[in-house]
């Protein structure tokens, strides 16, 4: 039986696939008569095959050893490229998340969508998405990981521009697949060296040569470096982090997948390559930068944002740096285990904000108002979602973050900091936000606002009690400290950061008075975070412009010089051609004339000639 | 040389003209009787040429195969000898593939079309002789045997602008291939035994000087058809100006023809010239990448944009070519055929776009997904395809090109560093302009030019065209070996034979190109004393 399922491994993203494939005809519209609902109920079975197979897997390998298992792809000469997948705890493990997470946000999206007209192409693409993540949980090889991240970046795109006549979506999907794809072509690059120095490219391989390689220190250091640039793309680092901000653009269902799980593939990725990254100090270092700044970055930001969705990813970014920092301290478990609380408690926030934008036909939190009290399963699983994210209480993120800051933060005092600063702005702003909308007196969009039917309710319960029963999980697991590790200085630190956080927000935002905060000063600095410090600015000024730029002069050069130089022959011939049709003008004289004065011309060369 | 198995080469370069001789005797009632004969007809090639490669081609084999040779002329050493290996079988098969598809893309052409399906039907037959042609001169002659339809198709059906694009187009390409005709000649004088026979023209020892020559000679030729940068800006103008199923042959098939001749002139015939190229072979598909894609990125024309990306990818093909590596070798020949694939199935689309819309400018066309979806499905298939998105055939192509030129000893590191970033940041460039046009012509609200009552979105004909080319681009995406099998024996061959021509002039296996403009420079001083002799 363990031998079938270890052999079967393969099926786990191919189900997904299966989904998306067997959808096409109600996704183009071949079959009309039965609706989109059966595409629908078919993904969803597909999905509880892949969940149910990769948690019996789960369940039966838990004990074993890690397992390994290859299939060619190209096979030529000397190169073998191959589909290599891993079969551990952790892998299947993260399997088991994306298809579980995959599940639930398709039922939540039969709610969410129920009127949606392309609701076949949306199922189809979310197979697809489900089947690109559970591949890269399972995948054993740098070469499939990267493909696959390529997958997952064609299917944000098309996910983001699931709503293709609406105007922001125009540039939404565009700068997604084009942020991404920067970071994968240098990943690819990283790749393609890697394949011609080490000579392998399984993740296990690697690791061995890892051990033993010989690089010069600028070699590793590039190499490193067009490694993470794929993860940065897909974690929304700095400075590839603004298409996660307007991918919200895309039906919220697709985001809960995005913001929990899509983005936590780039790290899995980061956390698989961690070996050779640390064959240069200035990898990690730099590993270990881009997380700060994002993390820092991102947190403030978020507070700006007055768009529900946008508010909730720009943490997603901020988490994710936590989780590079983590990386670029070679804690590989603590970046796994914040990678797995954060995943749960995100999908459960974009769940309950899901749940809102459907009653409210908002996206706007200043519009929002007194939902606490009409829709009380949603405000739950919003509050149980916040409280997962933020060590407050001792949920789910508490004890990554906890160990975060006990083993990275105690390192150095900057780190420490910064895990703080995230903690406490997350909670402050997970506050604000539960201030506007819940809070407070409704507004016109907010007072008749009925609780969400029970296919939106129901998966996002199921995922609370999860969140709830998520530190369970982990004790029964064994990754859950001492109690003498955990009772320590960092711990009270960061649960005093939390409540701060939440504190303030409480005081700000949970008062009856208006949380308007006045004056310019105010203003500006509310501009600055809303606009995301004017990183698009900088974009436009600096790449943008440059392409665009370099366009136009190649363009230029094209027409008026190389072509140029073409018609000009043409001009010329002509020219000639014309100038030289004169000559022929039937009067013998002038013929005589001309005959005379070449045979002069040419007697004179033939003289000078003779004469030298 | 005289087979006794069946001449299938002959019957299938033959079967096209022929069946194109009755077309003018033909009841014309509003073409549709033409039409459904010249469909016929090509489906009917098409199935022999399948069933005649299953039959007698043999994978194995590393060399020519099907050979067949009469004497035609032989009072000027004209032979009607033809074979196929593994560099010329797949391309066959592709132009027959493109070329069907692009008959049953003419559905639309109304105005005199005898004389269209008649000079589709001799661009079939042309296609297939210059890549199964074994004698130089008869090469030359398919070779420009299939420029003149191209110059009617234009100038006939192209347009606004299409006498001009059609006089460019004939103007180019026949100035050079002159210059195929005359390295013929000199090949086929030098040293005394006179033939125009390709094998024993590549087994004739030349001076290396006599080479060098040759090969710029060809490169030339084959620089305008690839197109090469500076030669390549009667490509966007034929483009766009040419009828959608001219320009499917045209990006799908033509421009592998000037690949093919790389490979088949200059790399195996001409393989002592080759190392010195290799290196300015490299730089130039760099530069088509890098220009042509940036240039890609300012265009508003939809056929133009496509054109300029149509160069940027086969620069690809030149730094295969240049790689010294079986793997890059035969990237270069998967990129051709994959390249035929997409941009065949991009200018295709784009003439489905054309023929609702009668723009092609991206400034006026917009919001089209609402009414055509399916169009939009596929042109965004096409266009993950053509910005090599794993899992489609352009990603094992421009892939292997990139994993054989890094793992090529042919070159300093430091080169090959520099190739590949640049040629990586012309990937980069190509979802670029792929998005923006996507974007332009299907995202948003829909435009003036757009909002005609009764758009309809593409028809099953329409649709069954592009699902005959994006299937294949996905299958080879998904196993390569699909196509690599093809031709794997052949490209191992022709690039050992390259290698020993590179180690017969550098004896030492690195070359250290410092200034690879001089490769023979630097190649060190014993090349450079085999050099004057």
């Amino acid at each position: 039986m363990t031998q079938f399922l270890i052999d079967t491994v393969w099926w786990v993203p191919l189900y997904g696939l299966l989904g998306a494939i067997v959808t096409l005809p109600w996704a183009v519209g071949m079959v009309r008569r039965t609706g989109p609902r059966p595409a629908a109920y078919f993904n969803i079975l597909m999905t509880l095959l892949a969940l149910v197979h990769s948690i019996t897997l789960l369940l039966a390998t838990w004990a074993l050893p890690v397992l390994h298992l290859d299939r060619a792809w190209l096979d030529f000469m000397d190169l073998r490229l191959t589909l290599s997948v891993e079969v551990s705890s952790i892998s299947v493990g993260a399997a088991v998340l994306a298809t579980g997470l995959s599940l639930l946000a398709q039922i939540f999206a039969l709610g969410y969508l129920e009127k949606d007209w392309a609701l076949a192409r949306f199922y189809g693409l979310m197979g697809f998405f489900e089947a690109a993540m559970s591949g890269l949980a399972l995948s054993d090889s740098l070469f499939l990981s990267y493909a696959l991240l390529e997958m997952l970046t064609l299917s944000t795109y098309l996910l983001v521009g699931f709503w293709y006549a609406q105007p922001l979506v125009v540039t939404a999907a565009r700068d997604a697949f084009l942020t991404k794809r920067v970071g994968d072509m240098l990943l690819l690059m990283g790749v393609v060296s890697l394949s011609a120095i080490a000579g392998t490219l399984g993740f296990g391989q690697l690791g061995i040569w890892a051990e033993t390689a010989q690089l010069s220190p600028l070699v590793a250091t590039l190499l490193g470096l067009a490694l993470i640039a794929g993860p940065v793309g897909k974690c929304a680092q700095f400075p590839l982090n603004l298409w996660l901000d307007e991918a919200m653009e895309g039906p919220n269902p697709a985001s809960i997948l995005r913001n929990s799980v899509v983005v936590a593939c780039g790290a899995y990725v980061l956390i698989r390559m961690e070996p050779i990254l640390a064959l240069s100090p200035v990898v990690l270092t730099t590993l270990i930068a881009i997380g700060a700044v994002t993390a820092v970055g991102a947190s403030l930001v978020a507070i700006g944002q007055i768009d529900i969705k946008r508010v909730i990813s720009h943490s997603t970014s901020a988490y994710l740096g936590l989780v590079f920092i983590a990386v670029g301290m070679q804690r590989q478990d603590i970046a796994l285990l914040l990678l797995l609380t954060h995943a749960i408690a995100k999908a459960l926030l974009f769940m309950s904000v899901g749940s809102i934008i459907l009653t409210t036909n908002t996206q706007n939190i200043t519009e929002m108002g007194g939902l606490a009290a009409r829709m009380p399963a949603t405000s739950s699983t919003y509050i149980v979602g916040s409280l997962g994210m933020v060590a407050v209480l001792p949920l789910g993120s508490f004890w990554a973050l906890q160990q975060w800051a006990t083993t990275v933060g105690s390192h150095l005092m900057a780190l420490m900091l910064v895990v703080l600063l995230v903690n406490s702005l997350t909670a402050f702003n997970l506050t604000r936000v539960f201030g506007l909308i819940f809070w407070g007196q409704p507004q016109a969009k907010t007072r008749r606002a009925p609780e969400v039917p029970w296919l939106l309710a129901t998966p996002s319960i199921s995922l609370a009690i999860i969140t709830l029963l998520l530190p369970l999980m982990l004790n029964q697991w064994g990754l859950l400290p001492e109690m003498a590790v955990w009772a320590s200085m960092p711990t009270v630190l960061l649960m005093a950061s939390g409540l701060l956080g939440v504190g303030l927000g409480g005081v700000l935002y949970l008062s009856p008075r208006s949380p308007e905060l006045r004056g310019e000063g105010w203003k500006v600095l509310q501009n600055i975070l809303a606009y995301d410090f004017h990183t698009d600015q900088l974009y436009r000024l600096t790449v943008v412009f440059a392409v665009r730029q370099g366009a136009r002069l190649t363009a230029w050069f094209d027409q008026y010089v190389v072509d140029g130089m073409i018609n000009l022959m043409g001009v010329a011939s002509i020219m000639g051609g014309e100038s030289l049709k004169y000559t022929i003008s039937g009067q013998s004289r002038n013929y005589l004339l001309t005959v005379f004065v070449g045979v002069i011309l040419g007697i004179a060369w033939l003289g000078w000639a003779f004469l030298n | 040389m005289m087979s006794t198995q069946f001449p299938w080469l002959t019957v299938l370069i033959l079967l096209p003209l022929v069946a194109a001789l009755p077309i003018p005797l033909l009841p014309n009632k509003y073409g549709r009787t033409v039409r459904w004969y010249t469909l016929s007809a090509g489906l009917i090639e098409f199935s022999l040429m399948l069933y005649a490669f299953w039959q007698n081609y043999d994978l194995n084999t590393p060399g020519f195969q099907m050979v067949e040779s009469y004497p035609w002329i032989p009072q000027i050493g004209l032979n009607w000898s033809l074979a196929v290996d593994g560099l010329s079988m797949p391309l066959v098969i592709l132009s027959g593939l493109v070329t069907t598809l692009a008959l049953l893309a003419s559905w639309q052409i109304k105005d005199k079309p005898r004389l269209f399906y008649c000079l589709m039907l001799v661009m079939y037959s042309a296609q297939i002789g210059v890549f199964a042609a074994q004698d130089m001169l008869l090469f030359f002659l398919m070779w420009e045997l299939e420029l003149v339809p191209v110059y009617l198709l234009i100038a006939n059906w192209g347009g606004q602008n299409r006498l001009y694009a059609a006089t460019k187009f004939i103007l180019y390409t026949a100035a050079g291939s002159i210059f195929i005709l005359v390295a013929a000649f000199a090949m086929a004088f030098y040293g005394g035994d006179f033939t125009f026979d390709m094998q024993a023209l590549g087994d004739k020892s030349y001076s290396v000087a006599f080479e060098l020559v040759m090969y710029g000679a060809f490169l030339l030729a084959f620089g305008v058809k690839l197109p090469i940068f500076p030669l390549h800006t009667w490509l966007p103008d034929a483009h766009s100006e040419a009828p959608a199923p001219v320009s499917m042959i045209l990006a799908g098939v033509l421009l592998k023809m000037a690949g093919y001749g790389l490979l088949r002139m200059n790399m195996e015939m001409l393989s002592d010239a080759h190392p010195y190229f290799a290196p300015v072979l490299a730089i130039l598909g760099v530069v088509n990448i890098v220009y042509a894609s940036l240039t890609a990125f300012a265009q508003d024309n939809l056929k133009r944009r496509m054109a300029y990306s149509s160069i940027a990818h086969m620069g690809f093909v030149l730094i295969g070519i240049a790689s010294f590596t079986t793997l890059g070798v035969s990237g270069a020949l998967l990129q051709m055929i994959s390249h035929g694939l997409i941009a065949a199935a991009l200018f295709f689309l784009s003439g489905v776009t054309y023929e609702r819309t009668h723009t092609l400018s991206m400034k006026k066309l917009g919001g089209m997904a609402k009414q055509m979806p399916t169009v939009f499905a596929l042109f965004t298939a096409g266009s993950m395809a053509s910005l090599a998105l794993p899992g489609m055939s352009g990603f094992v192509g421009e892939l292997s090109i990139f994993l054989g030129f890094t793992s090529s000893d042919a070159y300093s590191t430091t080169f090959k560093a520099v190739v590949v970033v640049l040629a990586a940041a012309g990937v980069i460039l190509s979802p670029i302009y792929l998005l923006s046009m996507l974007r332009q012509v299907f995202y948003g609200d829909a435009s003036e030019a757009v909002a005609i009552p009764g758009l309809t979105d593409a028809k099953p004909r329409e649709a069954f065209i592009a699902l005959c080319l994006l299937i294949p681009i996905i299958g080879i995406g998904l196993y390569p070996k699909l196509a690599t099998q093809t031709y794997d024996a052949t490209t191992v061959a022709l690039t050992t034979q390259a290698r020993d021509g590179l180690s017969t002039i550098a004896r030492q296996p690195m070359l250290d190109i410092e200034l690879p403009f001089m490769a023979p420079t630097v190649l060190g001083t014993e090349a450079q004393a085999h050099l004057v002799d």
